[in-house]
């Protein structure tokens, strides 16, 4: 029953697939042992008080190890096959459609004839592949299948949690506008700020570009929302609302605007530069000036502001 | 909304029923949600280098503004193009005149210690949607021009007075204030201002201590930092907002001609400022200085 090695997937590049790695298996098969003993346990001293006010304590005894060892035997046997289940329940989906994808083939093929078929079957792949938006939310749902899976890749092969190594719970995902939002439910071992440090490794697992996490909730740390980022809205053109709201015909009303004269260097006389007056003008820049020529300076030069060929 | 302005068009404009409580559109976020910004109580500072797309943000919430019933403006732009389409609805705008900046931001803060005594009359410490009180949006374009470019450093220096002033009372009496420079830094504004400003929009920077400076200290070390934002992809920026944590954005782009169309539509529609001692605008004043 070794528990040590905290590596427990390295270094498994062998041809093999193991359904159930050694570790797991091991320590699944501790598991099942002390299930079977503590439900045989306690269920069958449980059946054994109530059976105690029918029949005589011995004989209620008996019953009780009668109701207790198969009960346990049970729960044994769940919990050695438990890792099988969770791997048929982490594929339940994609299982589920390819047996409804395959019996509707199936059916098809067997209840019509050939051009028929073929007829119902380019319609069913060509029409969501013809239309954009059809096509585009295929797509992204399928992303969000796929996404799960890699997340799952991502705890198990490089985010170890803990020695028993009980991975997150993924739970939903649903597609953004540039990728898909993941929630996870983290079990005891991790927290936000691990998986902080390893967004870029979680981003290439997840064949993306970013990842990003963040709470999803403000009472529960466990609770998380992965947002994986493939595509780049910031770029987009982004329109305002504003604009739908307005009638463009309406009246123009712009106040009339006396326009300057003095559009270009040569037109405006050096005098008649009006020079910000800086506390201590010598050791400032003097280049921001509003010259446009059209106002003298008369009352807003303040009175140190002194010899105008100190500037040019 | 009707309106009392006379029209030359035969039709009765009708005002869209924004008002400044109502979140604004700003643009959306790096997941192509829609980013709304509640500007009303909290002062927003934009900034970035030249050309980021600081004015594009500042048009929309102007934009927002000027179709908002019950909402004033008050405009800086010393660079007279950046606000000026709205120079008609503004009840000041004010160009490249420190003078009449201060003035302004001295009548600004006046309202604003006298809201106070009307919100402490009433028992209250917020100004609320329902008061039938208008919202004073102060928008400032080039703040760096007003505190280190135009007058006298004593006028540059009140100027900022002025503004810290405003920015730390305005937020409960439904006066916002939203700026906009290049690089905060404590030489263009004092930090003791800076850092007044609850919202923060960092365009691109060059740096990585530029964006800090925008965004508050230590958001570069932790990855967000204006300065991985494309030159070529303006508009985009930081936002730190709500949540906490800055957000890649971009900005919502209005075109010169959606810019004067809302700004002509929200003259149309708006109704008459009863302002008997503040005209509207004042074009001579600052066109001569044009």
């Amino acid at each position: 029953m070794s528990k040590s090695s905290p590596r427990r997937f390295a270094g498994r590049s062998t041809g093999t697939v193991t359904v159930i790695e050694a570790k797991v298996h091991r320590s699944s098969a501790r598991n099942a042992k002390m299930a079977f003993i503590l439900t045989a346990v306690i269920v069958g001293l449980l059946s054994a008080v109530v059976a105690a006010s029918y029949w005589h304590p011995i004989v209620s005894l008996v019953v009780g190890a009668l109701i207790g060892v198969p009960t346990g035997a049970a729960v044994w046997l769940l919990v050695r096959v438990w890792p099988v289940i969770r791997l048929l329940w982490w594929w339940s989906l994609e299982t589920t459609l390819a047996v409804l994808l395959l019996t509707a083939w199936v059916q098809l093929a067997n209840h019509t004839p050939t051009l028929v078929t073929l007829l119902v079957v380019a319609l069913v792949v060509g029409v969501p592949a013809a239309i954009r938006p059809v096509r585009r939310q295929v797509k992204a749902w399928t992303w969000c299948l796929i996404v799960r899976h890699r997340l799952r890749v991502c705890f198990a092969q490089f985010i170890i949690a803990n020695q028993s190594g009980s991975l997150p719970l993924i739970l939903w995902a649903k597609p953004t506008p540039v990728g898909e939002r993941v929630w996870v439910y983290l079990r005891p071992g991790l927290s936000a700020k691990d998986l902080e440090g390893r967004l870029d490794k979680i981003a290439v697992t997840c064949h993306a570009s970013t990842v990003l996490i963040e709470r999803a909730s403000e009472n529960n740390a466990a609770y998380l929302r992965f947002d994986i980022k493939r595509r780049e809205v910031l770029t987009a053109h982004v329109g305002s609302p504003l604009v739908d709201v307005i009638d463009p015909s309406a009246p123009v009303s712009a106040s009339p605007l006396t326009v300057p004269t003095a559009l270009d260097l040569p037109d405006v006389d050096a005098p008649t530069i009006r020079i910000p007056a800086q506390g201590k003008p010598a050791t400032k820049q003097p280049a921001a000036s509003t010259a446009n020529g059209s106002k003298p300076a008369a009352s807003s030069a303040s009175p140190e502001a002194d010899d105008v060929s100190d500037w040019i | 909304m009707t309106t009392t302005i006379p029209t030359t068009a035969d039709a009765v404009p009708v005002g869209p029923g924004l008002s400044m409580f109502d979140p604004i559109f700003i643009g959306i976020d790096e997941f192509g949600q829609p980013v709304y910004l509640d500007v009303i109580y909290r002062n927003l500072l934009t900034a970035g280098e030249p050309g980021g797309g600081k004015s594009g943000l500042i048009n929309n919430i102007c934009g927002h503004a000027a179709l908002c019933d019950n909402t004033r403006l008050v405009l800086f732009d010393a660079k007279l193009v950046e606000l000026g389409p709205w120079r008609d609805l503004a009840d000041a705008f004010i160009g490249p005149d420190i003078d009449q900046g201060i003035d302004v931001l001295r009548r600004l803060l006046v309202v604003a210690t006298n809201r106070y005594a009307w919100l402490l009359a009433n028992r209250r410490r917020k100004l609320a949607d329902g008061d039938g009180m208008s919202v004073i949006v102060t928008i400032i374009d080039e703040l760096a021009m007003f505190s280190t470019v135009l007058g006298t450093k004593q006028q540059q220096e009140e100027f900022s007075t002025l503004l810290r002033g405003l920015v730390s009372l305005g937020r409960a009496c439904g006066m916002p204030v939203v700026a906009a420079t290049q690089r905060p830094s404590w030489d263009i504004i004092p930090a003791s201002l800076r850092d007044l400003f609850g919202y923060r929009a960092a365009f691109r920077c060059t740096s990585l201590n530029s964006s800090n400076i925008i965004l508050g200290q230590g958001w570069a070390e932790q990855g967000y930092t204006a300065s991985d934002i494309s030159p070529t992809n303006q508009g985009a920026a930081y936002l730190l907002a709500e949540g906490g944590v800055p957000r890649r954005i971009k900005a919502a782009y209005l075109t010169d001609t959606d810019i004067y169309n809302i700004a002509d539509y929200a003259a149309w529609t708006r109704r008459p400022t009863s302002s008997t001692g503040t005209p509207a605008v004042n074009p001579t004043e600052w066109e001569m200085a044009a």
